[in-house]
């Protein structure tokens, strides 16, 4: 972390030396004030006739140092601005791009959500801990130290009030951090708690309603915000015990000043107007030291967000970039060798030998649960294979850059993402930079063009978050229009037409056959209607490659594939052929 | 987007569209009066707590106000020379300190629990609110903008209140207090302590009307920032897959920049104003002090009281200072509530009807219904359609052809523009709203599982149902096995939108949910689309059994889902075009022999 903040080190040092030049400024207000006291108006030195002459010539000394110091101050405060915003700004940029490399295995360990919050609300914390560390910290420090210097300047006897009152005070100030510092830590994440139940509620709103849960859910709800608010009071009943314990203890401290204040000027030693210096230097001394405690809630608090943004910038992409550039001669094969997978510890893929070849189709079709989305996933390097190797255009996807590796390949997944934007983009997401002509093309082969026409504002019509006002078949379409429009080697739709009706699927394939003959074409699948026409069909069956042939081939010989084939056609056979 | 675009959205609004909020637009409230009435009410059962609120915070200001008075006397004692009066008067002191710590403990105290409560309670009467809203609007507001009134808002307001309600009500009472001492002590140094206060005054108001300008062009940005991180992280699958990570880093980096070269200037103006405040509270020490000694020498007041008014001086500064601030965060929270209120007023679900399913058969009947989602964009085109109980429907047609609209209408997610569904005969309108939900099962295309056990997410529809019955549900709908494999079976948590699940197991499992509830009517929209063809035939098979006697629609493009049913019901633009038997419609050569020929053709017809 700290390799981001010495890019801008001079800011780091001039923001402190500036302040340094506020703070003297500051602890020169109450002297001249005892002058103006002593001699100006009490005109203590020529026996008791006030002084104007005294009052103005230092009082506008004062105001110029004052002046002064406000100049340090704000120039303080930019130098500290442009150092710790720069330096959240390098460390956001960082995250996001380090999170986008991640595997999707980190994405999920991770869950969205925190990955979310910790490169918005945690980078804003950290950015407050370096401005309260080069400011804050160091203002009350200066302060502290500064004006018990000053104190005892007056009066030596001062610094048995410091002796004293400092120890205390020091030791609430970290008796409530150390108290208040697990608190925050548990707000936090009952906070995640109540956002969790309420996001929960409102995607699946259609879900509480027709189990007629919302009682349920209003109790779930009221137990995580009856949750939130305990904790909550817990840290609003510590602050405050807190702000009047320290205030008692700060004004003994006053009232112990003047106490000996009168006992020096009694004894000679000093001057009234020093007592009252003293009052205000005492006053400056234990607010800052009061003040320490604001500060080190925001260093406490930045401190876990620093650790949290540390898990991410740590976080080494278990997907490693191979060299090569991706220039091949042959274009569009895929080879699996011996290749197992799994997740954690239950095995998904095992010892899957395939291969496939340029311009093929391949259609994998199997049971739920038996690594369908996997093998494909395995292709672009979504996830690394546990053991065995994957080749493409017969180099092995490791040594691939991952950007040249995903250039060759098209996914269109099963779930089909749509980002709020127009649907021109959305498209455009697969090939930036393509012409309307070429969207258009995409839109067609897709059998998207006709709807999308018909939206109002068609293809600069908004996609909506989470797709919601088109519907699953529409957000498909959109979807494979995205696939299409990449134009790569190899073009993986997985499921991806599991809500088209069956004209619109059988119209989209004979238009991607007849458009792009060349390309190799993997389909995952659940209609025999889907696979029927593929050059091989792949059937999978808990993770192992059961059979693979054509559609012939497999209806006279596999089972599992006759079962399906059988399962959709129900006795109804005769009719059908 | 271009103008044209906007101009539609008006007065089309597509549901689900983010219309990114303009944060200088809605920072003002619009009708600030009413909203601080209203959210002042949330105070009305608390008014005990609050008059000691009050009591408390009165009793501090009095003590802060007396302080320096005390203090005065004791300078003034030492500079005349009368040490034995000190021990007295600095007991005073003490005593006054102590009182106002004790009063300042009670202030906190209450105040928090104050505004917890007040905010516990709004909070749940959103969330009540929200649950109860229809499908309706939810379906045409971004869930990202209703989220942020829970999260954002009431946070915001929470904040506010449990800051402000002591400082604001302190702040009033100390400057009425101060300027009562001060006009006692000596009315022409007062008056000359106002004239630096409104100096005060108005360079914080100059600043801080800089310093707005900035802060909402950051908040807004910050807003973008936000959203486009939300956006790319959860759409990561897509964004891997496409290489778009290059593209949306650029453009991360773009909107980075520009908040951070916009948070620069505005901390700049903010840390500013310290400094700003330090040099007008010192020059007004000055003139205090200039002023205070002319008047001293010509032996109008003592030394001791330039003391105290120095103190006063500051101490009149700081609240004005804080209410200027106040006010500035009590706009921001009214027009927090503003927002929240206006959740509020939606219009809750019409859940009147009174009559009870318990006998119902589940006979279903829709008598010339039309329905439209927009005006002039009719979905259901006088749909008239008569099931009988026990027996198994299907819905098929093209996409947007109104199959989902139908569920939608049975269950009254949506209300019908005219006709009547009737079940039993009953006008559904006249049944108990969760009546009529307890008795319908669902299981959606979009299946919606929660972050909890596998146990728990089958027990939804039925949390008193006993784990022999959940089993036997499980099995029927295939999952029983897919469990029993899982680390802790039954007690297996899924994650949050179900990572760790396919699609297929997903729905299997929102399948089982339903057949736990044991309905009177299941609908199964889409449900197995993910579910190969195989699993999907032992799930029927397995249903005939305990679907016997009831009535059930079922929604699919995969022919093989729905051949078993007894009537097929094809749709086309919102109209019945065919319906009758898996035979008869193949007999009749029409619009499902069509579809039904290309599923094993493989070829557009």
């Amino acid at each position: 972390m700290f390799k981001y903040l010495k890019k801008y080190y001079i800011f780091c040092i001039l923001a402190p030396l500036l302040m340094f030049g506020e703070v003297y400024m500051d602890l020169l207000q109450p002297k001249l004030m005892k002058i103006i006291v002593d001699e100006g108006v009490l005109g203590l030195s020529d026996g008791g006739g006030g002084n104007l002459g005294i009052v103005f010539s230092v009082g506008l000394k004062m105001v110029l140092f004052v002046c002064i110091g406000g100049f340090c101050g704000i120039l303080s405060g930019v130098f500290a601005n442009l150092c710790s915003q720069n330096f959240g700004n390098d460390i956001r940029k960082d995250c996001f791009r380090k999170t986008l490399g991640f595997s999707f295995e980190q994405t999920d360990k991770f869950s969205t959500g925190s990955i979310i919050t910790r490169i918005t609300n945690d980078i804003t914390q950290l950015q407050n801990l370096v401005t309260q560390c080069i400011r804050g910290f160091v203002r009350t420090g200066l302060i502290i130290i500064g004006g018990i210097i000053c104190l005892l300047t007056l009066d030596l006897s001062f610094g048995i009030v410091i002796i004293c009152a400092l120890p205390v005070i020091l030791g609430c100030v970290i008796f409530f951090i150390a108290k208040s510092a697990p608190i925050f830590g548990t707000l936090q994440k009952k906070l995640d708690g109540l956002n969790g139940v309420m996001q929960e509620n409102i995607s699946g709103a259609r879900v509480v309603k027709a189990y007629v849960k919302e009682k349920h859910e209003l109790g779930r709800f009221s137990e995580a915000n009856k949750d939130l608010v305990d904790t909550q009071l817990r840290v609003l009943t510590l602050f405050a015990y807190m702000s009047p314990i320290m205030n008692i203890f700060l004004n003994s401290a006053v009232v112990a000043v003047i106490y000996l204040g009168g006992i020096s000027v009694r004894g000679g030693g000093i001057t009234p107007g020093a007592v009252m210096a003293a009052v205000t230097y005492i006053t400056q001394i234990l607010n800052a030291v009061m003040r320490m405690n604001m500060i080190f809630q925001t260093v406490s608090r930045g401190m876990a967000s620093a650790e949290r943004i540390n898990e991410i910038l740590d976080t080494e992409p278990s997907i490693a970039d191979g060299d090569f550039d991706g220039a091949t001669d042959i274009k569009g094969t895929v080879e699996f060798r011996n290749v197992s997978f799994g997740y954690g510890s239950s095995t998904i893929l095992k010892n899957i030998n395939l291969t496939i070849n340029k311009g093929e189709t391949v259609a994998v079709l199997g049971a739920t649960g038996s690594g369908k989305t996997s093998l494909a996933s395995l292709i672009p390097r979504f996830y690394d294979a546990d053991s065995g190797q994957i080749f493409v255009d017969g180099v092995d996807v490791k040594a691939y850059k991952l950007s040249a590796l995903r250039s060759k390949i098209s996914v269109v997944l099963q779930k089909s993402e749509l980002f709020n934007t127009t649907i021109e983009e959305n498209i455009l997401l697969g090939k930036s930079g393509a012409s309307h002509g070429e969207v258009e093309a995409a839109a067609e082969t897709a059998q998207a063009k006709e709807f999308i026409e018909r939206r109002a504002g068609g293809y600069k019509s908004l996609a909506a978050e989470k797709g919601m006002s088109l519907s699953g078949g529409q957000r498909q379409r959109i979807a494979i229009s995205r696939g299409i429009i990449k134009n790569a080697e190899i073009l993986i739709l997985d499921d991806s037409t599991s809500a088209l009706d069956l004209c619109t699927e059988a119209a989209f394939y004979k238009s991607l056959n007849a458009k792009y003959p060349d390309t190799t074409k993997i389909i995952i699948a659940q209609r025999i209607a889907s696979v029927k026409n593929a050059d091989r069909i792949v059937i999978l069956d808990e993770g192992r490659i059961d059979a693979c042939g054509t559609h012939a081939e497999l209806l006279e010989t596999n089972e599992i594939y006759q079962d399906i084939y059988n399962s959709q056609l129900k006795g109804n056979i005769g009719e059908a052929v | 987007m271009s103008e044209n675009n906007s101009a539609q959205m008006n007065n089309y609004r597509l549901p689900g569209a983010r219309i990114r909020r303009q944060r200088g637009e809605t920072e003002k409230p619009e009708n600030g009066r009413k909203t601080m009435i209203r959210l002042f009410k949330y105070f009305g059962d608390e008014k005990l707590i609050f008059s000691g609120l009050f009591a408390a915070v009165s009793v501090v200001v009095v003590c802060s106000v007396a302080v320096p008075r005390f203090q005065s006397s004791a300078i003034d004692a030492i500079a005349a020379g009368e040490f034995s009066q000190l021990p007295k008067i600095l007991m005073y002191m003490m005593a006054i300190y102590l009182i106002s710590c004790i009063c300042t403990f009670l202030q906190n105290m209450l105040s928090a629990g104050l505004s917890q409560r007040i905010v516990q309670r709004m909070r749940n009467d959103l969330f009540d609110k929200i649950i109860n809203l229809p499908i309706k609007y939810i379906d045409n507001h971004p869930h990202g903008d209703i989220m942020s009134r829970m999260t954002n808002d009431v946070e915001n307001i929470s904040q506010i209140i449990s800051q402000s309600i002591g400082p604001m009500a302190s702040g009033i009472l100390m400057i009425v207090g101060t300027v009562v001492m001060m006009l006692n002590l000596c009315p022409r140094l007062a008056v000359l302590s106002c004239i630096t206060v409104i100096m005060t005054v108005g360079i914080t108001k100059l600043l801080s009307k800089l310093m707005r300008k900035f802060y909402l062009k950051r908040q807004q940005l910050l807003g973008e920032l936000n959203a486009e991180v939300e956006e790319m992280i959860t759409g990561y699958k897509t964004v891997t897959a496409y290489n778009y990570g290059e593209q949306a880093a650029k453009d991360f980096a773009e909107t980075s920049d520009d908040l951070t070269a916009t948070g620069i200037l505005a901390e700049i103006i903010g840390s500013s104003m310290g400094p700003c405040m330090n040099v007008i509270n010192n020059a007004s020490f000055v003139i205090i002090a200039a002023f205070g000694g002319y008047f001293a020498i010509k032996g109008y007041i003592s030394i001791g009281i330039i003391s105290a008014f120095i103190v006063y001086a500051k101490q009149f500064g700081r609240p004005v200072d804080e209410l200027a601030q106040i006010y500035g965060q009590i706009q921001s929270a009214v027009a927090g509530a503003e927002r929240v209120f206006e959740i509020m007023d939606e219009e809750s679900e019409d859940k009147r009807g009174s009559l009870d399913m318990d006998n119902a058969k589940g006979i279903i009947e829709f008598r010339n219904v039309n329905f439209s989602y927009y005006e002039g964009k009719p979905i259901l085109k006088n749909f008239s359609l008569k099931v009988s109980a026990g027996q198994k429907v299907a819905l098929v047609g093209a996409t947007g052809s109104g199959k989902t609209t139908v569920v939608n209408l049975l269950m009254r997610f949506y209300d019908i523009d005219s006709g009547e569904i009737l079940i039993d005969g009953v006008n559904i309108k006249d049944i108990r709203l969760d009546e009529l939900r307890k008795n319908t099962a669902i299981v959606l295309q979009d299946t919606v599982l929660f972050s909890d056990t596998v146990r728990n997410n089958l027990k939804y529809s039925r949390s008193d149902a006993s784990d022999e019955e959940m089993i036997r549900a499980a099995k029927i709908s295939n999952c029983h096995n897919m469990i029993t494999y899982m680390p802790h079976g039954y007690d297996t948590v899924i994650s949050r939108s179900g990572q760790n699940l396919s699609q297929g197991q997903c729905q299997l499992l929102s399948i089982g949910r339903a057949f736990l509830a044991s309905p009177k009517i299941l609908i199964l929209d889409e449900a197995t689309s993910s579910v190969d063809t195989r699993t999907e035939k032992n799930i029927q098979d397995a249903m005939v059994s305990i679907m016997k006697d009831r009535t059930s629609l079922i929604i699919a493009h995969r022919l093989s889902t729905i051949q078993d049913a007894d009537i097929i019901v094809v749709l086309h633009n919102g109209r019945i075009s065919e319906m009758g038997s898996h035979k008869e419609l193949l007999a009749k050569k029409e619009r499902y022999y069509d579809l039904y020929m290309t599923q094993f053709s493989g070829k557009a017809t």
